[in-house]
């Protein structure tokens, strides 16, 4: 029997053989869409936690690393929905382009709030997209839906984000 | 949407968002074990609805327990 059959029967040393074989990738893809590594390693945790109690839904032959990167993104999604920011961002009027480093903090810390505030579905494809720069189809396989619809949610996220940076006077350079 | 307009966003973004180190720090393992240990087992409310009410009807008609014996 092979490893991962003897997973989905529940051995739980055919699980450590691949919960270690996989944490670092599992972690990789989440601390991408959370850009924080300590709530990346409390949902790899509990992306393995997740996996082992699914392992009946397993195929065998199966690809256990996609499986467990599916779980892991809808586990992040879950995780930015519950702490997307409720505050409205404030607004100013638009302004000239500034060459203050201040500024220019202030302008990114704002551009980054407006980001959290998307739809976390929005967020997570247009973080890989366009802050990682992965191919839309290991992201689609991610999400579990086509490129197409990755494609459209790029968009959409660009499309408020924009609409949302310009009506607090933010233009991106 | 023009691409230099997606072009730009994009830029913006990736200014914003630094890039994170990928690397995990630490072996996750013992984590995983001591949650899989601990996690108790979740029983719907439902079930305990279930239970309770079987308590009740088999105290106030103790006879149902022959026809719920006989069924099993």
């Amino acid at each position: 029997m092979d490893l991962l059959q003897r997973f989905t029967h529940g051995e739980i040393d055919a699980f450590e053989t691949l919960a270690r074989q996989f944490q670092g990738d599992i972690y990789a893809w989440i601390v991408r869409i959370v850009r924080d590594p300590g709530t990346a390693e409390d949902l790899t945790v509990e992306t393995l936690w997740r996996v082992y109690r699914a392992r009946h839904r397993f195929r065998p032959d199966g690809n256990f690393g996609a499986w467990a990167r599916r779980i892991a993104t809808n586990l992040a999604i879950d995780h930015l929905r519950r702490n997307r920011p409720e505050q409205s961002f404030p607004t100013e009027p638009a302004g000239v382009p500034q060459p203050d480093p201040l500024l220019q903090r202030e302008t990114r810390e704002r551009i980054q709030q407006a980001f959290r505030r998307l739809p976390a579905k929005l967020q997570v494809a247009a973080t890989l997209a366009l802050v990682e720069e992965l191919p839309y189809d290991e992201i689609a396989s991610a999400l579990g839906t086509s490129v197409g619809a990755v494609k459209l949610r790029v968009f959409r996220a660009v499309r408020i984000l924009r609409k949302r940076l310009s009506h607090a006077g933010i233009t991106p350079e | 949407m023009t691409e230099h307009n997606d072009r730009e966003i994009r830029d913006a973004l990736k200014q914003s968002f630094p890039p994170v180190n990928t690397e995990l720090r630490r072996d996750l393992w013992p984590d995983v074990l001591r949650k899989l240990d601990v996690r108790p087992v979740a029983v719907p409310w439902y079930d305990w609805a279930l239970a309770g009410l079987s308590a009740v009807m088999f105290l106030a008609f103790p006879r149902l327990v022959l026809v719920f014996a006989y069924h099993l």
